[in-house]
C-alpha cells in the first residue's frame, strides 16, 4: 500500500500541507523534549545530558523496527522508500561542521525555530547566522560543487554495504542504542555530581 | 532508576529479535484471476502488424520490440531494432530492464503469436504494463508486409491505403517491390523479335 505520496495515493498538491503538518510535529516533540534550551543540546558534549542522543535514537530505532514490521505485513514497498544518494566525503565534512555549530551555537536548526518560538535572543541570534551559512554555501556551491559530489556511493544502505540483512542491521542497532542509553545514563550520573549548577528534573 | 527504562528496554529487544523469527512471507501481490482475464480480454493489447510496421518506419522512439523466440531463430532473421527474450527467460532478472521502462511500449511478438501471447501472460503476472502482443506475429507480417496483397478495386478506400502503407514497408524492410515479390513472375525473357525487314517493296 505504501508509501502513500510516490504510489499516488497522496497526490503532490498536499506536499506543502503534509509538510506543515510533520513540520508542526516535529517541532512539538523538540520542545516537549527540552530541546529548545540549547543546554540540553550542548550537554551531549560535556557529558551533563545524553537527552538529544536518547531522543533521536529512539526516533531512529522504533523507525528502522516499524519500518521492517511494515515491509513484513505488505504496508509499504521498500523498494519504493527514498534513499538518499551518499556522497561520503562532503557527509563527512558536512557532520564535522554540523557538530561544531552544535557544540558552538547550543542549537540545531530545527531546534533553533522551536527556540525562537518560546522567545530565545540567541535562537534569533543562531538562525540569522544559518540564513548567512546558506547565502554564502549557495553563493560559493559553484566552486565547491565537485567536491561536494565527489565520492558518490549512490543510494546504498548500511545493511547493504556491510552484506547483512536489515534485520541484523536493525538488531544490531538497537543493541548499539541500549548499550548507549544505559552507558550515557552511567556517564551522567559521574558528571552531574561534579556540576552543580544544571539541575536535571 | 525508574523501572520503566527497563520495560521498555525488554520492549525493544523483543522487536527487534521477533524480527529474526517472523515466518517467511511473500508479500508480492500478483495479478488475480479476475484482473488477468479482464486484462486478456481486452483487444487493445494486441497491436498490428500495420501498426507496429508504421512505428518502425516512423522511427518511434517509444516501441520496444521483444523477440520471445528461441535464440537461433532470432538470429536468422527478425524485425529491425528487436530483442531476444526467450520465453523461457523472461523472469530472469537480467531480463527485467527491457520491460518496466516508462513511457515505452513493448510489443512481443514470435512466429505466430502463441508464444508473444504467453509472454504477454507472463508479464502481466509480473506487474508490467503497456505490454503488447504483435496480432499474428512474424508470419501474419510475412504475409502483410513482404507479400502483401491488392485489394479488389471495389475494396473501401480505408484498404488501399492500408495497401500502399504495406508497399511502402515491403520496400522499406525488404529492398523489393512488392509486385517484384508476387511470386506469380513470368519466367523468361521477352524476346522482341525484329521484325524482318519487309522485302523492298517497289523499286526495281
Amino acid at each position: 500500500m505504501g508509501p502513500l505520496i510516490p504510489q499516488g495515493i497522496i497526490t503532490g498538491e498536499w506536499d506543502f500541507v503534509i509538510a506543515l503538518l510533520l513540520g508542526i510535529a516535529f517541532g512539538f516533540i523538540l520542545e516537549a523534549s527540552g530541546f529548545s534550551s540549547s543546554r540540553n543540546i550542548a550537554g551531549v558534549f560535556y557529558g551533563y545530558n545524553f537527552v538529544v542522543l536518547r531522543v533521536f535514537l529512539t526516533a531512529v530505532l522504533v523507525a528502522m523496527i516499524g519500518l521492517l514490521y511494515f515491509d513484513y505485513m505488505g504496508w509499504i514497498e521498500m523498494d519504493l522508500v527514498y534513499v538518499l544518494p551518499t556522497y561520503l566525503s562532503s557527509m563527512v565534512l558536512g557532520s564535522v561542521i554540523m557538530g561544531l555549530g552544535f557544540v558552538l551555537g547550543g542549537f540545531c536548526p530545527g531546534t533553533s525555530y522551536t527556540a525562537i518560538a518560546i522567545g530565545k535572543i540567541d535562537a534569533m541570534v543562531f538562525t540569522g547566522g544559518l540564513f548567512l551559512g546558506i547565502f554564502l554555501f549557495s553563493e560559493a556551491f559553484p566552486w565547491i560543487s565537485d567536491f561536494y559530489y565527489s565520492d558518490n556511493l549512490g543510494s546504498v544502505t548500511i545493511s547493504e554495504v556491510l552484506g547483512i540483512s536489515n534485520e541484523l542491521f536493525t538488531f544490531i542497532m538497537v543493541v548499539m542504542g541500549l548499550v548507549a542509553f544505559w552507558g550515557t545514563w552511567l556517564i551522567e550520573k559521574k558528571v552531574r555530581k561534579t556540576i552543580k549548577h544544571y539541575k536535571f528534573e | 532508576m525508574n523501572r520503566n527504562y527497563i520495560y521498555l528496554t525488554i520492549l525493544l529487544l523483543a522487536l527487534a529479535g521477533g524480527l529474526f523469527v517472523l515466518p517467511e512471507r511473500n508479500n508480492e501481490q500478483g495479478t488475480g484471476p479476475e484482473e488477468l482475464m479482464w486484462d486478456i480480454v481486452q483487444p487493445t493489447r494486441y497491436a498490428t502488424t500495420d501498426q507496429v510496421a508504421r512505428m518502425i518506419i516512423e522511427k518511434d522512439p517509444t516501441i520496444e520490440l521483444i523477440d520471445v523466440r528461441p535464440t537461433e531463430e532470432y538470429e536468422s532473421f527478425t524485425l529491425p531494432g528487436a530483442v531476444n527474450i526467450p520465453l523461457d527467460s523472461i523472469i530472469i532478472e537480467h531480463y527485467q530492464d527491457y520491460l518496466g521502462v516508462d513511457g515505452m511500449n513493448a510489443v512481443f511478438f514470435s512466429n505466430d503469436d502463441i508464444k508473444a501471447d504467453q509472454a504477454w501472460v507472463i508479464a502481466r503476472r509480473m506487474g508490467y504494463d503497456n505490454i503488447y502482443v504483435m496480432k499474428g506475429g512474424l508470419n501474419h507480417w510475412v504475409e502483410t508486409m513482404i507479400r502483401p496483397v491488392k485489394p479488389d478495386e471495389t475494396a473501401p478506400e480505408a484498404e488501399f491505403e492500408k495497401y500502399n502503407l504495406r508497399k511502402g514497408a515491403c520496400l522499406y524492410f525488404s529492398g523489393a517491390k512488392p509486385d517484384a515479390n508476387a511470386g506469380v513472375q513470368k519466367s523468361g525473357v521477352v524476346v522482341k523479335r525484329k521484325k524482318k525487314a519487309a522485302v523492298a517493296e517497289g523499286g526495281c
